[in-house]
């Protein structure tokens, strides 16, 4: 059993991002990055289905960047339990999300992999399209948003988050899921396994080496801008809770206007 | 709150390996994931949650620098960072780390058998046995070789008969390292819970350090065999070396405790506001803020060029000694003034500052008291040790 959990490196949600007019470029250089939190519970999930299958099922993380993406591998992906990476190492930072869909197809179709697990979306572009993308262009069943999973080898039961409920799919491999909060708890990198984690193999790779043209992008970012700045603060100060709630209400309705 | 980003005002962190900066991370999430929640009901129940015991011995907490028999091997700078981070939480979270691996699992590793090395190592790395060290007596602090415990041979058996004080994870131990009087000096000794005479009893009343078991070690005509003594530890000096390995680890422990205290200061300072304004805004507040980063960072530049020692194999006990008295004086001052930072509010524990300032009490008279440190540096420049008369 072959499993692939495809991650990327993020600026940690607590970066402060220095853009104080409308502009062309981010300032990136002061972020410090993490491997996306939904990613975790791909590889959490990865790991947990290798422990339930036995040793023969190997996880491998995929990740597109360059030798800054290699400390969250080794740390989120590596000292967790995935058995290798690879890592491709053309320069696509900001690509769109068909663009990382197509490298990673060439990836996932010269491995041939059984699970496919992604995040449900990165915490940067929000763009949620990457790993339905990739299924699509593998021609793979896919299951997106993730809360529970059950997989005996070749079926699976995945529980997926829709408005207002859930719904339950069932299928067979291959098969791609995009993983949400709840899935799992992701587990900490033990001592051991951090300072073993740098001796597991990694794989670099070119699209060329893949055989494919870098992807071209279809649209261009041409521009950041900062978010309005927030309105001043409105402070209810009644002592009878139901006339503040009233008082509240009328404010929301007739000030706001959104209710 | 924001959450807990460490201080590094010198980026000392930038020149960790990205290992390094993974232990630390791995530390710090199980802080904050499983160590915050309790504190408080610990603190105030005065024990300490035994329960992490097994996870901590999973991510590889206890022992970390002991190599061999499960244990990871690690280097003294990375040991550095998991007493920072450990501290950051409690003192009394370090200390059980501190004890497990630098005063039992260490003297075990190097004067320890085989058959002791074997039988206790993996055990107490994995957190499934608990350890303690037995060396203050009641009488005999600050000059433990003046201790009254003897330890009797009979036959192929050793008797033991003494009372040992002040002993963290005294009632909750498996095995207890005793340090005791015998014909050819102090020895140290592997005594089992549940040894016929053996028996512990907590400290009440203890208004420090109480997310730590502390108590009494009482040995009445304890009977042990010949193999639970630890074969290469002779003297005083024995003991002693155990002890400087674990001052060490305060040395950095105590920096997380002011990181700690810093950290939650400065956030109270932006966010309370009175006269109209943040008390960060003043300017009295702000040099107490500078006041407190200035010294944590110095308090950094001491542990980190000590780590480059020790990793060299310099490790001269009054190398250690003048890190762990600067060090946890300044953690205690830092928190004393993170007090005031608070107001009324710093003298709950809704915040973790009272509780680091009261700890920290404890942190600065064991392992060899901020004085003796003093005597101990002090000897060594002069060439006159001024401890006796
Ligand atoms: C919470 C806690 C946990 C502990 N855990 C352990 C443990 O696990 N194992 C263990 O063996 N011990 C442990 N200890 C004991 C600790 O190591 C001793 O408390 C310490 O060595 C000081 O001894 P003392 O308390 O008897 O103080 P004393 O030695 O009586 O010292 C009292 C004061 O006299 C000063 N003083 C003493 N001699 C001199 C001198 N020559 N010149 C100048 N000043 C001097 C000291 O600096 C101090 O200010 C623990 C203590 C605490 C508080």
């Amino acid at each position: 059993m072959k499993i692939a959990v495809c991650v990327k490196q993020v600026p940690d949600s607590e970066t402060r991002i220095n853009l104080a007019e409308p502009s062309a470029e981010l300032d990136r250089s002061g972020f410090t990055r993490v491997l996306n939190p939904y990613d975790a519970y791909a590889v959490e999930e990865a790991i947990q289905i290798k422990e339930k299958l036995g040793d023969d099922t190997e996880v491998t993380a995929i990740i597109i960047g360059g030798e800054q993406v290699m400390e969250s591998v080794k740390k989120d992906c590596l000292a967790v339990g995935c058995d290798k990476a690879i890592r491709v190492t053309d320069e696509l930072d900001n690509a769109e999300a068909l663009q990382i869909a197509k490298v990673l197809t060439a990836v996932v179709k010269r491995d041939g992999y059984d699970l496919v697990l992604c995040g449900k979306q990165a915490i940067d572009d929000d763009d949620s399209q990457v790993g339905i993308m990739l299924a699509e262009l593998c021609d793979m069943a896919h299951v997106s948003v993730v809360t529970d999973l059950e997989f005996d080898g070749n079926n699976f039961t995945a529980t997926r988050e829709i408005e207002g409920g859930s719904e339950v799919v069932k299928g067979a491999t291959p098969a791609l899921f995009t993983c949400q909060k709840g899935l799992n708890e992701p587990r900490l990198p033990s001592l051991p396994n951090i300072m073993k984690a740098g001796m597991k193999p990694v794989e670099l790779l070119t699209c060329a080496d893949l055989g494919i043209e870098v992807p071209a992008a279809h649209t261009e970012i041409t521009t950041y801008i900062p978010p309005a700045k927030r309105g001043e603060c409105k402070i209810i100060e009644n002592e009878d809770p139901a006339a503040a709630a009233q008082e509240l209400a009328k404010l929301l309705r007739e000030e706001a206007k959104i209710i | 709150m924001q959450k807990y980003n460490g201080v590094d005002f010198y980026s000392f962190e930038k020149t960790l390996t990205d290992e390094q900066r993974s232990i630390r991370d791995t530390v710090r999430g199980f802080v904050e994931n499983k160590f915050m929640p309790l504190v408080r009901d610990s603190y105030r129940d005065g024990t300490f949650p035994l329960e992490l015991s097994s996870e901590m011995g999973q991510i590889g907490l206890l022992g970390s620098s002991i190599s061999g028999y499960n244990c990871p091997g690690l280097s003294y700078t990375d040991y550095g960072i998991i007493c920072q981070e450990l501290e950051r939480g409690d003192s009394g979270l370090r200390s059980f780390a501190s004890v497990q691996g630098s005063l039992v699992m260490w003297p075990i590793a190097t004067f320890g058998s085989d058959e002791q090395k074997e039988k206790w190592l993996p055990a107490l790395a994995s957190g499934s046995a608990i350890g303690c060290f037995g060396l203050t007596e009641a009488d005999h602090g600050s000059d433990p070789g003046s201790m009254i415990t003897t330890a009797t041979p009979d036959g192929d058996n050793w008797i033991l008969n003494g009372n040992k004080m002040w002993i963290t994870n005294a009632t909750t131990a498996d095995v207890a390292v005793i340090w005791a009087r015998g014909p050819e000096g102090i020895s140290g000794f592997l005594v089992e819970k549940r040894t016929d005479g053996f028996s512990s009893a907590p400290i009440h009343g203890k208004m420090s350090l109480r997310a730590s078991d502390t108590g009494e070690l009482i040995l009445d005509n304890v009977k042990i065999p010949g193999s639970c003594q630890l074969p290469g530890a002779k003297g005083l000096k024995a003991p002693l070396a155990c002890l400087n390995q674990a001052r060490y680890g305060i040395a950095w422990g105590a920096i997380g405790a002011a990181a700690a205290c810093y950290d939650h200061a400065l956030k109270y300072a932006q966010e309370r506001e009175q006269f109209d304004k943040p008390i960060a805004g003043f300017q009295l507040v702000q040099a107490k803020l500078v006041e407190m980063i200035t010294e944590i960072t110095k308090a950094q530049g001491l542990v980190y060029r000590l780590a480059q020692l020790k990793d060299a194999g310099i490790d001269d006990v009054y190398l250690t000694s003048m890190a762990k008295r600067n060090n946890v004086a300044m953690a205690l001052d830092c928190a004393r003034v993170a007090r005031d930072i608070l107001g009324a509010a710093g003298i709950t524990d809704d915040h973790p500052i009272a509780r680091h300032m009261a700890n920290l009490e404890s942190v600065y008279t064991y392992e060899g008291t901020h004085d003796i440190h003093t005597l101990i540096i002090g000897a060594e420049i002069t060439g006159i040790p001024a401890y006796r008369g």
